[in-house]
């Protein structure tokens, strides 16, 4: 354990038509990196098929230094209160090679 | 009527309908539908090039004209209704009615399995107004929510600029991007784009993929519809939501557009039965492919499953099973005048 550095892990469900602006976000924030799943479900939004654009749901994931997390999560809010939904949580993570999320 | 729902479109659609209906677990693969409709977009391009390789030019720069005026005046039109009837408010509004002015390919393409099944004649000019018809209705919409936002702001009192950005974009620069969206959406490029490759390949060439895209199309249909079926049909619980008056909207829209396109389609452009079938259907029928997922992004306040239900829900079965042949019978009696 002794190898893992702590870092902030962002994961946001929402829709697919936001992905271009959670990239934007991200890259504008320092961050090195992102992961996105296609995904489906249901939430307050009611339910998301995945059959058509607008009811696909994206899982996108970030990893940064804590440092950062505080302007990614301004931005998220500003999303949020333009009235795009989207979930967000934030979890502790242990990762090899910090350097790779600096 | 009902002689002309038994062609194998609709009963798949019925078919995708009921499925959902009786909570069978039939399911689609992920993306295929997305497949689907891009195969579809392909195939009528192509077929809908290669006739207009061979029409005139000055009717078909009327079709695009005429095609650019309803796809403006319909959102106009349905916005107008919406803000009278006081039911949504003007965000609401103006994302709904962004829909109406866009059209439907998948009820296009039921339009014309229609008029294969009754082996009636259509001109191809109305594959290019379907092209041109995808894009202006956003346009319209997004204005239309510009300015509700301004004086909703003009009302309490709070700057505007900006509301409708998502990031760190200005306003003007936000519109400018939706605006690129909309006119570099997926549909338009590919259906455009084939509709070119059609019009400028050689015949002898085209012969080649004639198998792929008239020869299994009517099939790739049925799957699609069967698909849109289900889709449908998962709008039902939200009618409640929706409520009467907007119900009404969702069937008296594509009636008002079915009798603009009739008129259009053969007043103006002097189409014959098949052509002016095929304008009516496009006046009348409301995206729900490139037009949500502008609105999703571009008019967060305006509820989703408010237009999504309209569209995808309501005037999309109407139209499949009850309007296409409505707007026949009427096109058959304005031919006839």
């Amino acid at each position: 354990m002794h190898r893992l550095h702590a870092e902030k892990m962002i994961t946001v469900i929402t829709s697919d038509v936001l992905e271009n602006r959670l990239i934007q976000a991200v890259k504008k924030r320092g961050a090195t990196g992102y992961t996105i799943f296609r995904a489906h479900g249901a939430g307050t939004s009611g339910e998301q098929s995945g059959m058509l654009d607008v009811d696909t749901n994206i899982v996108f994931q970030v990893v940064v230094p804590l440092s950062k997390v505080g302007a990614l999560l301004d931005a998220l809010e500003e999303l949020g209160r333009k009235g795009h939904h989207l979930r967000v949580m934030v979890a502790d993570v242990g990762v090899l090679w910090p350097e790779k999320f600096e | 009527m009902l002689s002309n729902l038994l062609i194998p479109a609709v009963l798949f659609f019925a078919l995708g309908f009921l499925a959902r209906v009786i909570k069978s677990d039939l399911r689609f693969p992920a993306d295929l539908a997305k497949a689907l409709s891009i195969y579809l977009l392909m195939a009528i391009g192509l077929h809908g090039g290669y006739e207009l390789g061979k029409a005139d030019l000055l009717t078909a720069m009327n079709s695009v004209m005429w095609a650019l005026l309803l796809g403006f005046g319909m959102p106009l039109i349905g916005y107008t209704i919406l803000v009278l009837s006081k039911k949504v408010d003007a965000m609401n509004a103006a994302a709904i009615s962004a829909h109406y002015g866009s059209v439907s390919a998948g009820t296009f393409l039921t339009a014309v399995a229609y008029l294969d099944s009754l082996q009636i004649e259509y001109d191809s000019y109305p594959v290019i107004m379907l092209a041109v018809m995808e894009s202006p209705a956003i346009v319209v919409g997004l204005l239309l929510a510009a300015w509700s936002r301004r004086r909703l702001a003009a009302q309490q009192g709070v700057s505007a600029a900006g509301t409708a950005n998502g990031d760190d974009r200005g306003g003007s620069g936000q519109l400018t991007h939706i605006l690129r969206d909309a006119f570099t959406n997926g549909s338009v490029v590919l259906l455009i784009g084939a509709m070119v490759i059609g019009a400028v390949a050689a015949p002898q060439s085209m012969v080649k993929i004639k198998p792929f895209i008239e020869e299994i199309f009517m099939g790739v249909l049925c799957l699609f519809l069967l698909e849109m079926g289900m889709e449908a049909a998962r709008r039902i619980g939200e009618f409640r939501r929706v409520g009467a008056v907007l119900i009404v909207f969702g069937v008296a829209m594509p009636l008002l557009g079915g009798l603009i396109g009739v008129l259009v389609g053969h007043w103006v452009l002097g189409f014959g039965v098949g052509g002016t079938l095929l304008v009516a259907v496009l006046a009348a029928s409301a995206s729900y492919i490139a037009v949500p997922p502008a609105m999703r992004l571009a008019v967060p306040e305006a509820n989703a499953s408010l237009y999504l239900t309209l569209s995808l829900g309501i005037t999309f079965p109407f139209n499949v099973v009850f309007g296409i042949p409505l707007y026949h019978a009427l096109t058959n009696w304005v031919v006839g005048l």
